[in-house]
This record gives C-alpha cells, structure tokens and sequence, in this order.
C-alpha cells in the first residue's frame, strides 16, 4: 500500500501499554482496523519508534445509545450517525512489544511511550516480518498480565506468518512452535492449546 | 418561621438543603397536587364537552374572537384557520429520500465574577439525508466574543443575557438557512427531495419587551424574517417544534363558546373558565401520528412578523408523535410553520410524517437531540475554555482573578473528603 494506515491517536500511555482513540473500524483505505493481533508503531521521541501489539478493542456506550437499542432503531442513517459521528470513540489498547530506530529492531521496552495524540499507524507486511524475525517478542508477550497472552500470540502469529511469502509460512510457524516450546516446557497444557490455534 | 443555626445529627455546620425540615411541606405538596388534578380533571371534562358540542368556527365564535382582540389584545388566544376546531388529518408517509436539517444554540453568559469578559455561543448543527443509508452531516460552531463592541451597548453596559440569546437564535435560524441552501443546490434544485429545517422551540424569536429598546424586537423578527425568506427561496420547510407544550391557544377560543358576546371584557379574559388547563391535554386523545387543524396565534410577535414577511403568519398544530403500544398513549407536541407552509396541506403532511419517522427512537426529534448534543456547552468544559482563558491571559502578562464571591463558591462547593 502506498500510504501507511492510520490506526488512530494516543490517548494515553505508559513504558508496557498505551491505549489509542479511533474514530471507527474501517480505514479510509476500507481495511478492516483496528484488528486483535495487528502490530503497530508510533513515535516514541525523537527517531525512536514504539511497536505494539493491539490486545483489546472497546466499543462504549452511553444512555443515548442504550436508549435507541431499547427503541429498537432501524433508521441506517441513525446507526451510521451513532458509529461514525457521535464521539463515542473506539477505544483500542496496545501492548507494547518492542521499540526501533529506523529499521533495527529492538524486542525490549522503549525508552519512553508515546505521546498524547501520537499517530498510531498499521506496520506493512514488510515491518511485520522485520518485528518478527527474531523470537524474543514472544516472551514479552507471554509475561503480560494485562493482555489475553495466548490468545494475542495466536492472532499475531497467523498475522506474522501471512505477511511472508505463502512458501515461508509454514516454516516460520514451525520455527515459533519451537521457540514456544522452549519457553512454556513447564506449561504443556497452554503450550498445546496455543499450538493448536496456530493452525 | 424560626431560624435555626445549620446543624445536622453529626454537629457539623453548613449543610445546604436540610430535607428532613421539608417533610411536612413535601407531604402538603402531595396532597395539594392530588387536589387540583382532580379539580383541573373536572374543567377538562368541561372544555371537552363544549368542543364537542360546538366544534364549528362559526360567525357568531369569529364576532367574539375580534371582539376579544378589540378588548383585550387577547395575546394567548389563537385565530382558528380552519372550519371546525376538532379538525383531524394523518399524513401518509413522508417521501425518500428526504433530508432533515436541525440547529440549536448553546451559550455562556458575560459573568462579571469570571476572570475575564466574554460571551460565548455554540451553534450544533445536523443535516440526516433518510432513504440515502449514510450518515449525517455535522458541525459545531464555537465563536468567542471579547472586542469591546461586541461585550457592551452605547452606554457602555455589558451586554444583557437576553441580547446573547438573541444572537444565539440568530444563529440558529441562519444555520439552517445555510444548511438549506447548501443542500438544495447539491441536490442540483431538484425539488422532489424534501428539506424539514427544524427548531427546538416556537419559530418566533421572543424578547421580553424593553420600553428603553423598544425597537429591539422588531430588529430580531427583521433578522427572523429574512432567514425565513431564504428558507422559502431554498424550498424548504421550516419548522419549530414545541416539545410538552404548556399553550392553552384553542382553549382561549373554548372560553369564548359560553361566553355572551356582552360579557367580554378583559376581567373575564383574563379568568377564564379553563385556566391552568393546557392544549396538549384537550388533545391527548389524538391518534399517533394525527394532527389537529391549524390555528395562528394572535401574538404581538405575529403581528410584527406580518409586518416584515409581506402579511406571511406563524401557524401551528397539535400533532401525536408516539407510537401505538408505547408505554404513554400519546406525546403531544405543537408544530409551527410559516404560513406559506400552513396553506400547502401537501407540505405540512411532508413535515409531519417526516418529524413522526424522526421521532420513531425517542418520541422526540432524533435530530434536535443531536443538535442539542452538538451545541451544549456543559460546565466541564466551560472549565476547560477558563483554563484556556487563564493560560492566555498569563502569557500575556496579565494576572486573571475571579471575584471574591466566585472564589468563595469554589471553597464552598468543592465538597468533603
């Protein structure tokens, strides 16, 4: 794609987590953000750039809203009013994976989070296999608390794997199962279970 | 009555609003308005049955209407414009697509207690094209006003709340002027596409009368007229839309059924047998989505308005806008439309059918709520634009204070920890 997507802005941030604001869940390039799993970047002073994983998308309500849904609405245009005009924005938290400058990659948390409305773009397939040539993110995001770890893994896994080429998809899978094994010989029961929504 | 120090059971002082000592007169309440619903039940039933035994306009309730106009002025009473006063119509559906355009206005009043002098208004804005499946077209429009000329008068007073409500009406008015115009041109002037410019309130602007600015209301229904003017080139139909209307128009008229035409004088104008009865009640039992027939106030804003729209007049009718198996057998509101509009049948079907589908959610305008959210300015962020204010002022060298009140309120009002 030509233009990177935009994801949306920071709201707020810290060095593990930042939660971004977008105004709704389909990109002006029609893609279908924000996603759970997706990786994404922003700005985190200077040349410095932070990398997130999207772990938990909210979509809020107020007594407005409750109130049409009770009435039973059907009018297309109110509900397009509701989810694309009203300022009800969608909420996405991110958990943060790893940081970079330029094209180095560092899987360790950044020097400093994003700022307050920082723009927060989709990586390219390009960034996504860069992110994920090595495995030490995997670590990071097995050790969130905040995060549905294993879930997250999945999704971003199978988004890792499908921004190769369809002859490397395998072999890299195989090559994070490995990794993974290592990582969780103790749990085989969440080993297995990640495993299998791999596939 | 005695008064007492502020305690409360704990021994401290200060306690605003002691509802234990309102016990007695909340109870007294209770009854007294158990006891005039019953009495005003009693005069409804009365008002009902004189409409239904005379509910033809006939020439001897047109002599009393300008005999009481010619007594009295009669400001609350209303002509009737058909020819009998229980007059029914339902609109068939409104046409798709059509459009729906709604404005409201929201403002901060110049506080000589805030840390500087302004005013501000918030003009909110929606424009809901049904039948198209996209979404609406919004604004807000914040504006500021701090130059001397704007913030006080030839005398050198600052500007009262009723001139910022007037500009705010102003706004009001010509947004939806704007939006109107804006909108039949993108239609290319296509015609068949029908524009509901909606109001939250009466259509007329209203200024309590000022005997040192006498001419003060007739520059706003000047102003009123020429947006209307525009409203009627962009053939559009402007409404005002009143929702839980406390008039009582036609049972002015009611009054003057029984009435000799002799005994008309301002004394039993003015003591009426269906005082403190309301219009909407007298029509609670029209079907949802039927309206009643249209009547003209004989207000003194009508009556400049005439003046300064070539002889056009507001008029209005009761409409139902709920729905059949809601909760609430009906949700009565008052629909005023400029005459041009209130001539055109067709046209007034048009609006109604339109405002009954934007009333589906809500029993109320989907659209002048919106406009209401887009314009309300709340008093979080009255505190946000203060903090502006305060940043600004500091970085121009100067020192902002509030008053010494001001100040004691933000001690008194920030509550315990």
């Amino acid at each position: 794609m030509d233009q990177p997507t935009i994801v949306g802005r920071v709201l707020r941030s810290s060095t593990t987590s930042f939660t971004i604001g977008c105004r709704q869940l389909i990109s002006e390039q029609d893609q279908r953000i924000p996603e759970f799993g997706a990786l994404v970047r922003a700005a985190g002073g200077g040349d410095n750039l932070v990398y997130g994983l999207i772990y938990n998308v909210t979509i809020e309500d107020d007594a407005f809203v409750r109130q049409l849904v009770a009435a039973g609405v059907e009018s297309p245009e109110i509900i397009e009013d509701q989810r694309q005009k009203r300022q009800v924005p969608v909420v996405v938290d991110v958990l943060v994976a790893g940081s970079g400058r330029g094209l180095e990659i560092y899987h360790r948390l950044p020097a400093q989070p994003p700022s307050t409305l920082d723009q927060i773009y989709l990586c390219t397939a390009a960034e996504m296999v860069r992110f994920t040539e090595r495995h030490d993110w995997l670590r990071t995001v097995l050790g969130s608390v905040e995060a549905p770890a294993d879930q997250l893994l999945i999704a971003a896994l199978r988004n890792a794997a499908h921004a190769r080429p369809p002859d490397q998809r395998d072999a890299y899978l195989i090559s994070a199962g490995r990794e993974l094994a290592k990582l969780l010989a103790l749990e085989l029961t969440r080993l297995d279970g990640i495993l299998r929504g791999m596939r | 009555m005695r008064y007492n120090a502020c305690e409360n059971l704990f021994g401290r002082q200060s306690v605003a609003l002691e509802l234990n000592k309102l016990t007695g007169q909340v109870d007294a309440m209770g009854r007294a308005m158990a006891g005039r619903r019953d009495k005003l039940a009693e005069k409804m039933t009365q008002a009902r049955e004189t409409l239904a035994a005379q509910p033809d306009v006939s020439e001897e309730l047109k002599r009393k209407i300008k005999a009481a106009r010619q007594v009295d002025e009669w400001r609350r009473g209303a002509i009737p414009l058909g020819e009998r006063l229980d007059e029914r119509r339902r609109p068939g559906l409104c046409p798709t697509p059509h459009t729906l355009i709604a404005a409201d206005g929201s403002q901060i009043y110049p506080d000589r207690h805030s840390i500087a002098a302004y005013y501000l208004l918030n003009t909110g804005a929606i424009v809901l094209r049904a039948g198209t499946g996209g979404a609406p077209t919004v604004s807000s429009v914040p504006e500021i006003f701090f130059q001397d000329a704007d913030l006080y008068d030839e005398e050198g007073w600052i500007r009262t709340p009723d001139y910022v409500s007037a500009q705010r009406n102003r706004r009001e008015i010509q947004a939806l002027a704007d939006l109107a115009e804006a909108e039949r041109t993108a239609l290319g002037g296509d015609l068949a596409v029908p524009i509901v410019c909606m109001l939250d309130g009466p259509l007329l602007p209203w200024m309590k009368p000022d005997p040192q600015h006498a001419d003060t209301l007739n520059q706003e229904i000047e102003f009123f007229a020429s947006q209307m003017a525009r409203l009627r080139r962009a053939a559009a139909i402007p409404v005002g839309y009143v929702d839980r209307p406390d008039s009582a128009y036609v049972l002015r008229i009611l009054e003057l059924i029984n009435l000799p035409i002799e005994k008309i004088t301002r004394e039993t104008l003015r003591q009426g047998a269906f005082i403190q009865l309301t219009d909407r009640v007298l029509f609670d039992g029209l079907a949802p989505n039927e309206r009643t027939g249209l009547f003209e106030p004989n207000s003194d804003a009508n009556d400049r308005y005439r003046l300064r729209s070539d002889g056009d007049r507001i008029a209005f009718v009761y409409a139902n806008v709920t729905r059949p198996g809601r909760g609430k057998g009906s949700a009565i509101a008052r629909i005023e439309v400029p005459g041009w509009i209130a001539s055109d049948p067709d046209k007034l079907d048009i609006a109604q059918a339109a405002i009954y589908a934007n009333c589906e959610p809500t029993s109320y305008p989907y659209v002048l709520a919106r406009a209401h959210e887009l314009a309300v300015v709340g008093q979080a962020e009255k505190g946000d634009l203060e903090q502006m204010l305060f940043q600004t002022l500091l970085r121009n060298g100067l020192m902002p204070e509030v008053s010494f009140k001001a100040a004691n309120k933000l001690l008194t009002g920030g509550g315990r920890r």
